[in-house]
């Protein structure tokens, strides 16, 4: 098969309508830079998902006494050595923390509400939205701190303010009921209200202090879970199994199990973006066979003289396969390479702040920032050829029934 | 007898006879047709339209097919080969020069003329040298590197000859090769096939309507009907 042949020839008549295939590698390029900025976005959306999911308070990979997620409450906590930190081979860890977190009613003069209380070491939760927030008043000082940091909405639900006081009721971890008198250190303000109504903090050790025994704990750690936020999401699989050797009584899950629905949601936008992407190329693909069917149809008497002078039909067959081929390769390279630069615009992220109710329900923050995917931009790539394959046989098929008859007869 | 007559011919047609259907009704383009052509003669098959001078032509030159008898081309039987080896035996023992020049507008005259030589799979250098020879011998040795939308018709036809002959085939096939060009480009183009034919040997076969092109080939072969008329 003389394949150097076949290229010089494809490339050359590629040059010889310049018009209708510069037409057609704009179609092709727009068509593979919009995938690729619609694709981004939609990688944007679900990273962000998985961050929120992540970022609320779940980790990568988190340890709970096994009745925990059925009944979350201190009677299903466990405890730790006082300098325990979370070993897990081969795995790089980007941090972790300890936390109490168990349901709670929070009493004003005026209200209540039910909220999550988490008893936190501030200093680890770099790893949660927590470091995120913006608070008014202070932010609690330490694991020692006994104050509360309440969700702005809550407050005002509650219809408190930073300096005075709310109780808190729960159970303890020796299931007696607890109500104690908070001071409310800080007010945060998380962008999205569902979190400021949901969430209640306070100091670890003060939480520990409060819902359990502290004599009878001497020096070990009361917590309801280790949560830990992995380097490389990627390597959950192996965290979890490191840290299930660690607690084989413990339920050891990762956050697709934690957060089934952030899970699903993040699964549906993988097969969103296939969808989009064979939608807007499949499109093009019509596009494609016609102009091959036209390059074919006015070279029957050029077709027909190579047949003519001993061209065998599979050099025909293959010579417009690799016109296709190429003007599809010319055309992702341009278009990826839009793609990439309208992302690289779009890099600082898109203001969806007037939909911020709507996206709150989402999960999703209000600024979108397109995401690019290596693996996206080759399975892009690669999809694409095969489309320019497939685009190609008939036209091939067409130009390989030409006979030097037929040629000379028109 | 000519020496040449003694060997096996170049195209050796018994009992050729080839009908096609045109708006249903059978045409019969061919009526039993014996014809021999030996190595380094000069045909050219005339005739009025629809004598059949074409389809003739095309079966020797195996670009149609034949419904009955027995076509031979350098002793291979053409009938009942398969499209690939009916290729196969173009590209090696045909060369074809066709009324409209037909070469690739997207490559130079070198290049076409290498064209043939490439699908032979012959080596560059090769192709390259056997390429510019052709094209010198045939006066175009300036103008490889021109593309034929910058050659005239008469220049384009002698590229066309160029690409017939570098293959060095045994049978030159030309299928009214002169039907584009004016009276001096066509004095000027026979007498060059004139001369393939008497100083290298080339066995040429032409159908024509052209008196010039008679006139400069060795034989005359008239086709009327379907039949070999007259012979000679």
């Amino acid at each position: 098969m003389p394949l150097k042949l076949i290229l010089q020839l494809s490339v050359r008549n590629l040059f010889r309508y310049p018009r209708r295939n510069g037409l057609l590698l704009l179609a092709i390029a727009f068509a593979l830079a919009g995938a690729t900025l619609t694709n981004a976005m939609m990688r944007g959306w679900q990273y962000d998902m998985l961050d929120r999911a992540v970022e609320n308070l779940v980790g990568h990979v988190k340890v709970q006494a096994s009745e925990y997620r059925d009944d979350p409450n201190m009677q299903h906590s466990f405890t730790l050595p006082k300098n325990y930190q979370p070993e897990i081979s081969g795995v790089a860890v980007a941090g972790w923390a300890l936390r109490i977190k168990v349901p709670a009613v929070v009493l004003s003069e005026r209200q209540s509400r039910g909220v999550q209380l988490v008893g936190i070491d501030p200093d680890r939760e770099g790893i949660s939205f927590f470091a995120d927030l913006s608070i008014s008043g202070e932010n609690l000082s330490g694991v020692e701190d006994g104050r509360i940091v309440l969700g702005q909405e809550l407050a005002r639900q509650l219809q408190t303010s930073v300096g005075r006081k709310v109780v808190v009721l729960t159970q303890g971890a020796d299931g007696k009921n607890r109500e104690r008198g908070f001071r409310i250190a800080g007010l945060f303000d998380s962008g999205a209200e569902s979190l400021e109504k949901a969430f209640a903090f306070t100091g670890l050790a003060a939480a520990q202090n409060y819902l359990g025994d502290p004599q009878q704990l001497g020096d070990q750690k009361l917590v309801t879970e280790i949560s830990v936020l992995l380097a490389d999401e990627s390597q959950r699989q192996e965290a979890v199994d490191s840290l299930g050797s660690a607690f084989p009584d413990k339920l050891v899950a990762d956050w697709r199990t934690l957060q089934p629905q952030a899970a699903e949601m993040f699964a549906m936008a993988d097969v969103a973006i296939y969808i989009i992407f064979v939608l807007m190329m499949g499109g093009l693909a019509f596009g494609l066979v016609n102009t091959l069917i036209a390059a074919v149809m006015e070279r029957v008497r050029e077709l027909g003289m190579l047949r003519a002078i001993g061209m065998p039909r599979r050099v025909v067959l293959v010579q417009v396969v690799v016109e296709s081929m190429l003007i599809m390769t010319a055309g992702i390279v341009l278009g990826l390479a839009a793609g990439v630069l309208l992302v690289w615009a779009l890099a600082d992220g898109i203001d969806l702040s007037a939909f911020a109710e709507g996206i709150d329900a989402f999960g999703m923050s209000t600024l979108l920032i397109p995401v690019l995917s290596t693996n996206d931009l080759v399975m892009f790539s690669g999809l694409s050829l095969l489309l320019g394959f497939v685009a190609s046989v008939f036209p091939a098929l067409r130009a390989v029934r030409i006979t030097p008859l037929m040629a000379m007869n028109r | 007898m000519s020496e040449n007559q003694n060997q096996t011919p170049v195209v050796r047609c018994r009992d050729v006879s080839r009908t096609y259907q045109k708006d249903s009704i059978p045409v019969h383009a061919l009526r039993s047709v014996d014809l021999d052509v030996h190595a380094g003669e000069f045909v050219s098959l005339a005739g009025p339209s629809g004598s059949g001078k074409s389809t003739l032509l095309n079966i020797i030159g195996g670009l149609d097919e034949f419904d009955g008898g027995s076509v031979q081309v350098d002793g291979v039987e053409l009938g009942g080969l398969s499209p690939t080896a009916l290729s196969a035996l173009r590209l090696e023992k045909i060369g074809f020069v066709f009324q409209a020049y037909n070469l690739l507008p997207v490559l130079t005259a070198q290049e076409n003329v290498e064209f043939i030589l490439q699908l032979q799979g012959v080596d560059k250098q090769q192709r390259r040298e056997r390429a510019a020879q052709a094209l010198d011998n045939l006066g175009l040795g300036e103008l490889g590197e021109r593309r034929p939308g910058e050659l005239s018709g008469g220049q384009q036809q002698r590229v066309a000859i160029a690409r017939a002959i570098v293959t060095q085939p045994v049978l030159l096939v030309a299928d009214e090769p002169t039907a584009n060009l004016d009276s001096a480009t066509t004095e000027e183009l026979l007498v060059l096939m004139s001369r393939l034919n008497a100083e290298q040997g080339m066995t040429i076969v032409t159908a024509t309507h052209d008196p010039m092109v008679m006139s400069h080939a060795g034989r005359q072969v008239h086709l009327l009907d379907g039949r070999i008329d007259r012979d000679g």
